[in-house]
């Protein structure tokens, strides 16, 4: 894994491009909730929890700039994402994730375009987290984590197909710096920075307009700092997790979407995303969770106004005791 | 705890690796610097377009080498050469010793960024551009094809009789060019014989600057600093003193201003005709075939686009009606069923193939159209054959009015047929590309792509096979996009070849051969 993960890192090129608010979609929302690179939880080592999330993204309103528009052209346009992922406890500081969403896009019915939507896998993602520090500090407990992520399409979707596109198309190295404290009481805050590194997307024509003309069918996907805060309270005896969050995208570069023009990978995005998680254990069914998420992207620079709602299931396990059961069986 | 060395190395390993793999993306064809495959030193008498000869513009007769005036141009040109700095070599290197490359590059810039379609207001009414106040909003123009391809038509042609001027007066006058004169001075390029009085490099600058500025109003200042640029480096490349400079913008101010005189009265300015006009266009339609296109977008556009863009004065063919083709078929006949069944066909089995044709000839909003697509591909060809600045302008010029000619004749056909789209007569019908505000038949990229490529293949005969598949795949890219019937493409096609044997008939007599 590391090796992959270096050897990865190494041939990175800044490949293709798309809009970034579905990357987004997919890498900020299913996975801030459950075991996940971005929170503040671990697995244990020996054990996998699996993740089974269904999000359906909205919006009819978009960003030009910083512009709030309608377009009729578009009308409504759905994004449906289902995300299979695994934590997998190699010791109990250091975690491994692997998932795979499948994205389905469309426009509604009414629109003035008669555009097809787009549906397929979309970047394969993979991450290790790791616990730097655990103490106990005044009325609480102080964690700190690291995680850092690497994606890359797994398909050959079109990322310069706005804002139909599974994804933005190309590779991603994310780096990410997670503090959580929480008090005896269940009460707890997190934060969250990370730097996402956004190689080349691409695309089928080998000339674009970005500032000025760009021979090449390489786009350049702009890298983006990544944002967020939570604040949280266990309750039930530690079986409910409720959370208010928020999410915040901040691309480093890139162009505006021009005058009634479809937005292209290379444009900058900002966004800020305010959501509500509830998460719950099961006490009866012994490593079963149920996780319920709202959230709504309320400014933005360049991206669409999403309204997202998901609903996943999670289920921890001991994987070598398992095996060993198999084992003997046989 | 033995895994957090292991982490920092691939953190570490991760930030080195992507910083050092940024790269630059190409914004202009890159190429080196070459010898020119001919002189064309007959090129002063070749038939030029506008203008009865290369003669027709004159110029004074330059100061003799001996004279004092001369002596001392070049004694300033040696001063400004030894303190060059680094922008002004990097412009050295922009321009090249093939400017007809750079000022079209320019061109295809300004179209892509000024090719978009202006929004519905608020209340769903649409303006349009008004080159009365060309700041809008919306902004002027909207470099749509027919505009871009008028754009590139007639700054084309008048590259091209300036420089056959300037080839006439070069070989008028003979003057050598100042790394000739005097071997102390260094030429930035690769020596030719060309005789440098007057400068073809500033026959191009100024006449560029003056046709694009009258296209593209509010960029005038950025012209302004183009040109300046291209004239200083054609100082600073020991290819030409101030007096050859003077006399090749002489000459580009004279050519330009010709051209653009042609330009007000073609007929253009009629073209986005009003509503009254637009429906009336219509209803003789209907009345005729019993079909008219319609505008689907939500708000619906009050009127199609440049309804009367076939009546613009072509610059081969005498009259648009000649190169008609013939109707297209009824909404109830067997062929029009056949292609409704064609194209749900490749709807729902679209292949990553069909799709990356679709994408790649798209060119649609905010890029450089079909005609700059075409342009690009000259510009590569013109370079890799060698070619020289004159012999570049023609290969540009024959294609361009081909173009534009091809333009013409396909949106007569477009406003006479008034055919609708995929999406308006197969109900529930999607495409994957966007569909445009006009009528269906005939293609304009089927139309432009052939008659560009027939005169590429006359003027590259070796890419004849190549640059023809080209069009055709251009032709049916709209087809597998959904917003062209198979017919559109072919009779497109047919109707861009024969347009275009208009203009190479033309070039043929033009005396280049």
């Amino acid at each position: 894994m590391t090796r992959h993960l270096i050897f990865s890192i190494r041939y990175i090129r800044k490949m293709h491009f798309i809009l970034n608010f579905l990357a987004l979609m997919f890498l900020m929302v299913p996975f801030a909730r459950g075991q996940t690179p971005n929170d503040a939880l671990m697995m244990p080592s020996k054990n996998i929890c699996i993740l089974l999330n269904y999000d359906l993204g909205q919006f009819d309103r978009y960003w030009e700039g910083d512009y709030l528009r309608k377009n009729e052209t578009i009308a409504t346009v759905d994004r449906n994402t289902i995300l299979p992922m695994a934590a997998v406890g190699i010791l109990d500081e250091l975690n491994f994730y692997i998932g795979l969403p499948h994205v389905k896009t469309s426009s509604s019915e009414i629109n003035g375009g008669r555009f097809e939507g787009v549906k397929g896998f979309q970047d394969l993602m993979l991450a290790l987290k790791f616990k730097a520090l655990d103490k106990s500090l005044g009325v609480g407990q102080l964690s700190l984590f690291t995680s850092i992520g690497y994606s890359t399409p797994a398909s050959n979707y079109l990322s310069d197909y706005l804002p139909y596109s599974l994804g933005f198309g190309a590779p991603e190295l994310s780096l990410r710096g997670i503090a959580r404290y929480q008090l005896t009481n269940g009460f707890y805050v997190r934060g969250m920075i990370a730097h996402l590194w956004r190689g080349y997307t691409e695309v089928e024509r080998d000339y674009y307009y970005n500032n000025g003309s760009y021979y090449t069918a390489l786009m350049d996907v702009p890298n983006a700092w990544n944002i967020e805060a939570v604040l949280g309270k266990w309750f039930l005896n530690n079986t409910l997790k409720f959370e208010l969050n928020y999410a915040g995208l901040k691309s480093t570069s890139g162009d505006n979407i021009r005058a009634y023009n479809a937005a292209q990978p290379t444009n900058k995005v900002k966004f800020d995303r305010l959501g509500v998680s509830l998460q719950y254990y099961s006490p009866s069914i012994k490593g079963l969770g149920v996780v319920g998420y709202y959230t709504n992207v309320v400014n933005g620079l360049n991206t669409a106004k999403f309204s997202n709602v998901g609903l996943g299931l999670t289920y921890q396990f001991e994987f070598i005791k398992n095996n060993y059961e198999e084992q003997d069986a046989q | 705890m033995r895994n957090k060395p292991v982490i920092s190395i691939i953190i570490i390993c991760g930030i080195v690796g992507l910083v050092s793999c940024e790269k630059d993306l190409p914004t202009h064809l890159e190429y080196k610097d070459y010898s020119f495959s001919s002189a064309d030193e007959n090129g002063g008498a070749w038939q030029p377009i506008l203008i009865d000869q290369g003669a027709a513009i004159t110029i004074e007769a330059p100061e003799d080498i001996s004279s004092d005036s001369y002596m001392a141009e070049i004694l300033t040109l040696k001063e400004s050469m030894a303190q060059i700095n680094t922008s002004q070599k990097e412009a050295l290197a922009y321009w090249g010793n093939n400017a007809v490359v750079r000022w079209n590059e320019i061109t295809l810039e300004l179209i892509a960024k000024y090719n978009l379609i202006p929004g519905p207001n608020e209340d769903g009414s649409y303006t349009l551009p008004n080159p009365a106040n060309p700041n809008g909003p919306p902004g002027f123009p909207f470099a749509h094809p027919p505009y871009a391809c008028r754009v590139l038509a007639y700054l084309s042609v008048a590259q091209f009789d300036g420089l056959i001027s300037a080839w006439h007066h070069k070989y008028v006058y003979n003057r050598e060019a100042p790394y000739k004169q005097d071997t102390s001075i260094s030429f930035a390029y690769e020596a030719n014989d060309i005789p440098s009085y007057p400068s073809d490099g500033a026959v191009l600058a100024r006449v560029s600057k003056r046709v694009l500025s009258a296209m593209f109003p509010l960029e005038a200042e950025y012209l302004q600093k183009k040109e300046n640029e291209h004239l200083e480096s054609l100082l600073l490349s020991g290819g030409n003193v101030p007096s050859d400079v003077t006399a090749g913008a002489a000459i580009g101010d004279s050519i330009a201003q010709i051209a653009l005189a042609r330009a007000a009265n073609d007929g253009m300015k009629n073209a986005q005709a009003p509503k009254a006009v637009s429906d009336s266009i219509k209803a003789a339609a209907f009345a005729r075939f019993g079909w008219q296109w319609d505008n689907l977008e939500i708000p619906a556009r009050p009127v199609g686009l440049t309804p009367l863009f076939g009546k613009v004065m072509m610059w081969n063919v005498a009259n648009v009606e000649d190169v008609r083709p013939v109707a297209p078929p009824a909404l109830d006949s067997d062929t029009y069923l056949e292609d409704v069944a064609i194209l749900k066909e490749h709807a729902d089995n679209m292949t990553e193939e069909k799709r990356r044709i679709a994408n790649f000839w798209q060119d649609g909003l905010g890029t450089y159209t079909p005609p700059g697509h075409w342009n690009r591909f000259a510009n590569e060809f013109m370079v890799e054959s060698k070619m020289n600045p004159l012999r570049s302008a023609r290969t540009l010029a024959y294609m361009n009015m081909a173009i534009m000619d091809a333009g013409i004749s396909c949106w007569d056909a477009k406003y006479y047929y008034h055919y609708p789209r995929p999406i308006q007569t197969i109900e529930g019908f999607k495409t994957i590309a966007g569909t445009p505000n006009f009528p269906s038949y005939t293609s304009g990229h089927s139309a432009f792509s052939a008659a560009a490529s027939e005169v590429l293949a006359y003027v590259f005969p070796e890419k004849a096979s190549l640059v023809r598949g080209w069009a055709e795949e251009a032709a049916m890219s709209r087809v597998y996009g959904g917003i062209h019937w198979t017919f559109d493409a072919t009779a497109g096609t047919d109707q861009g070849r024969e347009v275009a044997g208009f203009t190479i008939n033309v070039a043929k007599g033009d005396g280049a051969d």
